[in-house]
Formats: C-alpha cells, sequence, structure tokens
C-alpha cells in the first residue's frame, strides 16, 4: 500500500475548484499543511495581495482557518507572534454536500428557511443584517413597506429555527490565539507520552476558535431586534467567546478586512457537524429498514427523534439509553409508528439488539448499538466490492474470513465454505495479490510443507477502500469536465435541429448519471470517513 | 469383532495364488488402513524394484483385495487402498465429495430445499430444519443432521440466510431463549449492491494504474465510454 498514491489529496484540489477559491492557495494549504502567509507567498510565487485575497476567501467559505502562535525569540530578541494557516480538509468536502444539506433544510422547515440557508451555503459567513438585506433584496418587488415589519419578524423566526436545530451556528473566532506550552512544565516521560499523546497544533487552534457550547447556537434577543448590536462588550465576535484565553490586545491581525467586521455583528455559519450527524442518522435508519425491517427502521429513527439534543457527538457508538414508555411514545407520533403497537416495538427493538425481558420496567432503559449497524454496512460495501471482482465463491470466503477474524487454515477455509481447496489458494492468492486479505506461513515438518493461514486487516482494508473511493470519486469529477469539455460546442451553439437536439439530450443524461453516482459514492465515502 | 471376522473372509479366500511380491506390497498397502498409500511411499516401503510394483499392484487390483482411490487433495497422485478399507476423510475430502470431486449439483439442491424449508418455517434452528426433510422426505440421498448444520452455515455466507439468537419471543416462541436459529433475509433480497460496484472504477482491474493524466485515466477509460454508452 505504501506506493500508492493519497487520493484523499487529489480529489480535495479538485474539489476546491467548484467553490472557485483561489487554486493555488488552497493547493499549498493542502500539500504543505499548516503555513505562515509569508510561506504560501514563498510556496505559490503569488503576490501578498493576491495571497491574502485567496485567504480571505477560502476563510469566508470556511475552508481554511487562521491561528496565532507565539515563536521563542533568539538573542536580544522578543518572541514573535505569528498568524498560521490551515485548510479544513473536511469542510472542503463538504462543499460537494450541499444540495444533500439543502434538502434537509428544505424538507424539514420549508422553502423560507431553505432560503437563508442558501445564502450561507453560497456565501459562507453572513450577519444576520446581511441575511436581512439579502432577503429584502429578493423579495424587494413582493413586499410592501406595510408589509416589511411582518416578514423581518417571519425571516427572524426562521432564522432562530435553523440555530435551534443547530443547522447554522456562530462562526469561530477568526484567529485564536494558542499559548506556547508552559516552560516550568514537568517533562514527560516517556510512558506518559505514549498514554497521553497531546492535541496537534491544529487540534488546539480549532479547540480554541470554537464558540463556548452555550454561546454556539445562541441567537441574541438584541441581534434580532436591531440587527447590529450597540453594548460593545457583547458586541465583539466569536474573539471574545474564548477570550480569557487569547491575548488579541497585544497583536496585530495580519489582515485589517478581517477586523473590519470585528465590532459590527455576530457572524453566523452552517453547522457541517450537525448535518453528517443528521446524515449518519438517515444512513442508520435507512439501513435497518432494508436489513431488517419497516418497524426497526421507524423505532430508531423514534429513538433519534427523542434524544437529540442529548446526542453529544456524531460517531456516537450506542443510542441514548431510553425507557420503554419514552420510545413508545416518540414512535406513536407518527402515522406508521402507530400502527406497530407496543408489540411491534418491541419486536423492532429485538431485531435491534436490545434485551427486551416480558415484563418491562420504567428504569429500564434501552439502547441500540450503532457502530455494530455502521460496520454492518461498511462489510456490506466491501462484501459487494469483492462479490463483483472475485465472484460468489471468493465472496463467501471473504466472508467466512471477515466473521472468523483470528487466522483461518486454508483447509478450514475450504470445508467451511464448500469450494475445492486448490479453487480456494487460488481466489485467496488473488485476494492477497490485491490487499484484500493476508497471509502468514507455518512451517509443518512433518507434511515438509507450510500451512497457509489466512486473515482480514480490517483496518488497513478499510482505509484501503476509503483511498478507493476517493480516486473513484475523483474519476467520476475528472471525467464530467471532460464531457462537459467535449460538449462544448453543442451546448453553447445556437444550432437546432433534430440531431443537436439528440446530442444534447445525450450529454444531459451523461452528466445525470456522473452526477448522481457521484452523490451515491459520496453516502459511501461519508460512511467510511464521516460515521 | 463380527465386522472383522467379515472382513477377513474375502482375503483369506484369495491371498493363496500370490506371488511373495505381492504379498508384500499388500501388506505395505495393509498396514496404512483406511489413510491409503500413495505409489512413490508405496515403492519406497516395499523396497521391490518399479516393475515389480507395478505388477503386483495391477494382480492384487485384478484380485479385488486393493483399489485406487483419488486424494481430494493430490488428484495426479495415485494412492491405493485395501479393498476392506474405506478411505479416510482426508482421502475422500469428506461427506460432500464424490471421487474426489466435490458434489456441486448436490449442495445447490440442498441450499435450494433449505431456503424453501426456512422460508415456511419463518424461523428455525438446524436441528428443525433437519426434522423437516425427516418427516418430509425432501431428498432421495441419505443426509446427516451435521450436514445440514454445514449447509446451512455456508448459507450464511452467502448471505442468504441469516443466524440470530432465538429471544423466545414472538416467531421464536418455539425456541429456546440464546439458542442458534436461521431465518430468512429482509425481502429475500440478493446482496445489496454497493456504491463502488455500480460505477466502473470501483472493480476496475486497472486502476492502481489509472491517473489523472497518465495513458490510462478518466478521460480515455473505456470502460467510462462503454459506461456513458446511451
Amino acid at each position: 500500500m505504501g506506493d500508492k498514491e493519497d487520493y484523499n489529496w487529489h480529489y480535495l484540489t479538485q474539489l476546491k475548484m467548484r467553490i472557485h477559491a483561489h487554486q493555488k492557495v488552497c493547493e499549498c494549504l493542502l500539500r504543505e499543511g499548516t503555513l505562515s502567509l509569508a510561506q504560501v507567498i514563498r510556496f505559490t510565487q503569488l503576490s501578498k495581495q493576491n495571497v491574502t485575497n485567496a485567504l480571505l476567501v477560502l476563510v469566508q467559505h470556511n475552508c481554511v482557518q487562521a491561528f496565532t502562535i507565539q515563536l521563542p525569540g533568539g538573542f536580544e530578541e522578543e518572541p514573535k507572534i505569528m498568524t498560521q494557516y490551515m485548510a479544513l480538509h473536511t469542510n472542503i468536502i463538504h462543499h460537494m454536500r450541499f444540495p444533500k444539506f439543502l434538502a434537509i433544510v428544505s424538507k424539514e422547515f420549508g422553502e423560507e428557511c431553505k432560503e437563508i440557508f442558501e445564502g450561507l451555503l453560497q456565501h459562507g459567513r453572513l450577519s444576520f443584517n446581511q441575511i436581512m438585506d439579502r432577503h429584502k433584496d429578493k423579495h424587494k418587488a413582493d413586499i410592501t413597506n406595510g408589509e416589511n415589519s411582518t416578514a423581518a419578524n417571519v425571516l427572524h423566526e426562521n432564522f432562530n429555527k435553523l440555530a435551534q436545530a443547530h443547522y447554522i451556528e456562530r462562526c469561530p473566532a477568526h484567529e485564536p490565539f494558542l499559548e506556547p506550552p508552559e516552560q516550568g512544565a514537568k517533562k514527560r516521560t516517556s510512558k506518559s507520552k505514549i498514554a497521553d499523546a497531546p492535541p496537534t497544533l491544529e487540534a488546539r487552534a480549532l479547540a480554541a476558535a470554537t464558540p463556548m457550547e452555550s454561546l454556539r447556537f445562541l441567537v441574541d434577543v438584541d441581534t434580532l431586534s436591531n440587527g447590529a448590536l450597540e453594548d460593545d462588550s457583547k458586541n465583539s465576535p466569536a474573539t471574545d467567546i474564548v477570550g480569557e484565553k487569547r491575548k488579541h490586545d497585544c497583536l496585530e491581525p495580519e489582515t485589517d478586512i478581517w477586523a473590519t467586521n470585528k465590532n459590527k455583528e455576530i457572524l453566523w455559519r452552517v453547522n457541517f457537524e450537525e448535518f453528517v450527524r443528521r446524515l449518519r442518522q438517515k444512513f442508520c435508519v435507512s439501513h435497518v429498514t432494508t436489513s431488517l425491517d419497516r418497524g426497526a427502521g421507524i423505532v430508531l429513527n423514534a429513538i433519534y427523534e427523542a434524544s437529540r439534543k442529548e446526542e453529544t457527538k456524531v460517531k456516537m457508538e450506542t443510542t441514548v439509553p431510553l425507557t420503554m414508555d419514552t420510545i413508545l411514545e416518540e414512535t406513536m407520533k407518527s402515522e406508521e409508528g402507530r400502527s406497530l403497537k407496543l408489540d411491534g416495538v418491541k419486536a423492532s427493538l429485538v431485531q435491534l439488539g436490545c434485551e427486551v425481558s416480558a415484563i418491562d420496567f420504567d428504569s429500564d432503559t434501552h439502547s441500540i448499538d450503532l457502530k455494530k449497524i455502521i460496520d454492518q454496512a461498511q462489510s456490506q460495501e466491501v462484501e459487494s466490492i469483492v462479490l463483483k471482482k472475485y465472484g460468489r465463491e471468493a465472496y463467501r470466503i471473504f466472508r467466512a474470513l471477515l466473521k472468523h477474524e483470528t487466522l483461518y487454515e486454508t483447509d478450514k477455509i475450504s470445508i467451511d465454505t464448500f469450494v475445492e481447496k486448490k479453487d480456494v489458494l487460488k481466489i485467496l492468492l488473488q485476494l492477497l495479490k490485491d490487499d484484500f486479505v493476508q497471509m502468514e506461513r507455518l512451517g509443518n515438518e512433518a507434511q515438509k510443507m507450510d500451512i497457509l493461514l489466512w486473515k482480514i486487516h480490517k483496518r488497513s482494508l478499510w482505509a484501503q477502500v476509503l483511498d478507493d473511493m476517493y480516486h473513484a470519486a475523483l474519476n467520476l469529477k475528472l471525467r464530467l469536465v471532460h464531457e462537459l469539455e467535449q460538449a462544448k460546442d453543442i451546448l453553447k451553439g445556437k444550432a437546432v435541429g433534430a440531431e443537436v437536439v439528440q446530442k444534447r439530450k445525450r450529454v444531459g443524461e451523461k452528466w445525470k448519471v456522473l452526477e448522481s453516482s457521484l452523490m451515491v459514492l459520496d453516502d459511501a465515502i461519508m460512511l467510511f470517513h464521516d460515521f | 469383532m463380527s465386522l472383522l471376522n467379515k472382513r477377513k473372509k474375502p482375503e483369506s479366500k484369495t491371498t493363496s495364488g500370490l506371488l511373495d511380491s505381492d504379498k508384500k506390497v499388500l501388506n505395505v498397502i495393509k498396514s496404512k488402513k483406511e489413510s491409503a498409500i500413495w505409489l512413490r511411499d508405496l515403492k519406497r516401503d516395499s523396497d521391490l524394484a518399479d516393475p515389480i510394483v507395478t505388477k503386483s499392484l495391477k494382480n492384487l487390483i485384478t484380485a479385488g483385495l486393493i483399489k485406487e482411490v483419488k486424494h481430494v487433495q493430490f488428484k495426479g497422485r495415485k494412492h491405493y487402498i485395501a479393498a476392506e478399507f474405506e478411505p479416510s476423510q482426508e482421502i475422500t475430502g469428506g461427506s460432500w465429495y464424490v471421487d474426489g470431486n466435490l458434489d456441486t449439483a448436490f449442495i445447490e439442491q440442498l441450499k435450494e430445499t433449505c431456503l424453501k424449508v426456512i422460508r415456511k418455517l419463518k424461523v428455525a434452528t438446524a436441528e428443525g430444519v433437519y426434522d423437516f426433510f425427516k418427516t418430509n422426505r425432501l431428498t432421495n440421498t441419505e443426509c446427516t443432521s451435521q450436514q445440514i448444520s454445514e449447509i446451512l452455515r455456508s448459507m450464511v455466507l452467502d448471505n442468504m440466510i441469516i443466524d440470530v439468537k432465538s429471544t423466545g419471543l414472538a416467531e421464536y416462541h418455539k425456541i429456546p431463549v440464546g439458542q442458534e436459529c436461521y431465518r430468512c433475509i429482509a425481502g429475500d433480497k440478493a446482496p445489496i449492491t454497493g456504491a463502488m460496484v455500480s460505477i466502473p472504477c470501483g472493480v476496475c482491474p486497472r486502476i492502481r494504474q489509472c491517473t489523472p493524466d497518465g495513458l490510462i485515466s478518466p478521460s480515455t477509460c473505456v470502460y467510462f465510454n462503454k459506461w456513458l454508452e446511451f
């Protein structure tokens, strides 16, 4: 696997072209890692102004996070404060998921909320006033002066709904200051280093930039009534939220433009994390619906709905423990849930892996093993690749190996899978060649031959499959660009006629197939990367 | 004991007219019992010249004292066994092998029948499926409960059925709690099609050589051309 390319990077650089940010700067940060402004200028050989502008756009679209660190001073030199820029890989990939996010908001809150949300997706970061202006602009023709205030109220309400659902959040601090590690701190022993690895600079920067949980989704009443806040102590944006840690006063930001909004309004952006959470939930519900039945899907959905606010992180291993009463109550809220009745809900919980006794006590709580559902779905994806690529017998062998977990002898595999030994060996060697399985030899003196033992190294195989997915997604994207390039003349030309219409239709069909395949593939990427 | 007496009878009748070399070869073969012996090992152990061994083997087979058997793992190697023994599982490959070959037709037929039984019973233990076979005489060939268990386990690997632990509730009420049982997968579907297999790159044999500007690239890819041919 060592000689293989990392297609995550290729795919990212392809995606960033989609958001029209400055390709060179983004590519440079993705390739080189976290850099200072001077380093970006040196690597890209662009002018300072161009790089600054590019970084501004990238920060605005949440693709780059800035932070400042203190560099130790040299002989007779004061310590130096320096701003660093890091690319946010996951956020860049999220840009291609905007249609999915938009669909969730539209389905849940309707067109008006979708409009606000769309604005945030388009512009990256907006203040409430900017959202209001955008709305006024768009509906200039439809609204008379008298209706203005009603429209503004509706907008406030919808904005509040989005924040309440955690679909939008206050922007992180634009340039948090990271304290240098304490000088007097005890030297870490080699043991403690292993047990407690210090967080990376990037992880520290993200943590420092994130607003406190209590403020992250807080829509200030004043913001809603007046737009901008008047009180200076309140109005500095997210920078003050984690204020005590930062020594912003003594710093001069590298870009004055950053500061323009600083003392005016709170900036808002889309909270990608919440959408990943929602997509994960939707995925789990749809997976159990297909693999078990409709009832299991309805019950799992009800559990999610009942514990929506209590989930603390995206990759929850189990659902929040709930009593049977709570689950039942939530299930009965929907039309199809009511058809299940108590026995149906109990049966579904059992199918989902809960231990349900005949008599349920009030104190008994139930939670679903989500990790198992995700694991199962991931295995299914890899198994389907094996089935299509190597055939049914290989599929059976691969599933046997996945189930077995420990080293598995060739003869035993042959017996358990009903595949002739020579064929088993042939298949296993093919799978070995393509890194799907791993082999170990065990010398056998008595038979004067080696015994071959096989196993699947799940973690490295899953990583390889994910990389193949990035490669495939990159290829779909490149082919899409190629197809559009090829059809440029047909699409742009004003010529009409049956033949041209037919050609345009064909290009459209190709585009649809490629785009929809990319979306489906992205679901699988999320399954392996984000869920 | 009675079985041994029975087996010795034909031997006493026919060994009388054998040459010394024939007897030596026969004894070596008999000493291996049901494990059978490979021709090369036989030549070495009997300490006789190759043509004599070959001739003796011919005589012994004609006399019905030994037989040639196929070894499931080494089909090209000649193995011999005394007539009174049945070859061991290592030689035959077990009950699923006929003449050293996997009896795939029988296996497939059993799988199909098992699937029908489970569909009918909704959920069943291996023993339950076996009982259903016996009561309804579903196969012409005799099969054991062990064989049914093996077939069911391989069907799980085929994703034709799933193995679950009985909860004792609803449809599991006849099965003791915790006992392993089998049920059909939802909607009796074939394995769910994955995202990767629905696009050419997901199963492409040349994916490792494919690069954006290489000889093999997405814009020149023949598999893409074929896929996007409307």
